[in-house]
């Protein structure tokens, strides 16, 4: 018969986070001794629920800002492309609306 | 009761050349939460490309405003500074038009442009970090800015939602080796072996960097008063 193995402590708990969020398992782990953890700490479940919900809300930002370079960038760009062309080669037209 | 831990980063010192002319096209970003979502086809950017190719200017204004949002968003995610964002975007979109022809459509645009814009930007910053201070220490924050462990703090959970300027405001104030990882990981959707490739660091390294960055979110998502839906995430945790 096998002793009964020893709680784990928040630190060694959140020691593993890195790995249990990196192994596609969201923080949510299959070893029982880490699963007994997070069902008795409410602390640590607390934190894996947010950490979960960070990582999914960052899917919000792939979506490109309502801010736009300024006018100079596509200008500058112009100039660098005609100077490497040599001057009057490229006549560039202004970009479109986006 | 929080405690604060230094943190240790070993990272590679050095430098291995980045490849612009041709930025890979395997493995990129991952298509997993939908490949589509990430890359949709764009109406007119394949006709565009090909038009480019052949040197039609009005095709590169096109490609220009089809993507100028998106190349200067990440700049700007990563770099956190509006200047050096607008300089590398400029600097992204150079590289682009006179490598164009190198663009064999196996990859979405859009993956082989953000590539592209990742590796100068990545080439930008350790540039000047080898001028100033070492890659390791621009990586690794100071003490003052590492997330703190949360060992059995009574703080209350976030709760509400987080809107997207909060969370975009939370993310440039990260520190910069912290900012780097989400945005390629969590954000980009790179996983952490082509991190570690990216960044010269072990894919260890950037496990670690992404749990602290979203660790160091969470305190700074907390200080504004926003976070998580519980009811949703509180499924998967069991």
């Amino acid at each position: 018969m096998t002793a009964p193995q020893q709680p784990i402590s928040c630190a060694e708990f959140q020691e593993k986070l890195p790995d249990l969020f990196a192994s596609g398992q969201n923080g949510v782990p299959e070893d029982p001794i880490f699963q007994d953890h997070l069902d008795t700490c409410e602390n640590c479940t607390a934190l894996v629920r947010d950490l979960q919900y960070i990582a999914d809300q960052a899917r919000m930002l792939l979506e490109p800002a309502e801010e736009e370079p300024s006018e100079d960038v596509w200008s500058n760009i112009k100039i660098k492309l005609q100077a490497e062309n040599g001057d009057g080669v490229l006549s560039l037209p202004s970009p479109l609306p986006s | 009761m929080t405690s604060k831990k230094a943190m240790i980063v070993t990272m590679s010192s050095e430098s291995s050349p980045i490849n612009l002319q041709a930025p890979p096209v395997a493995p990129g970003p991952r298509p997993a939460q939908g490949l589509f979502k990430r890359n949709p086809p764009i109406a007119g950017e394949a006709e565009a490309i090909e038009a480019a190719k052949a040197g039609d200017q009005e095709a590169f204004s096109k490609l220009y405003a089809l993507h100028k949002r998106r190349v200067y968003t990440l700049c700007l995610r990563m770099l956190s500074n509006v200047s050096e964002a607008e300089d590398m975007t400029q600097e992204a979109f150079l590289h682009l038009f006179r490598k164009i022809g190198s663009f064999r459509g196996e990859s979405a645009f859009s993956t082989w442009l953000h590539r592209l814009t990742v590796n100068l930007v990545l080439m930008q910053l350790r540039k000047k970090g080898l001028q100033l201070v070492s890659l390791e220490e621009t990586i690794n924050p100071s003490e003052d800015d590492a997330p703190k462990r949360d060992f059995g703090s009574r703080d209350p959970h976030l709760t509400g939602s987080v809107d997207r300027v909060t969370l975009e405001r939370a993310v440039a104030s990260l520190p910069p080796g912290y900012r780097m990882v989400f945005v390629l990981h969590d954000v980009e959707g790179y996983e952490h072996n082509e991190i570690a490739t990216m960044l010269e660091c072990s894919t260890g390294n950037s496990k670690s960097q992404l749990h602290k960055a979203r660790l160091k979110l969470r305190e700074l998502l907390r200080e504004a008063g926003q976070s998580p839906q519980p009811t949703v995430v509180k499924e998967a945790v069991r």
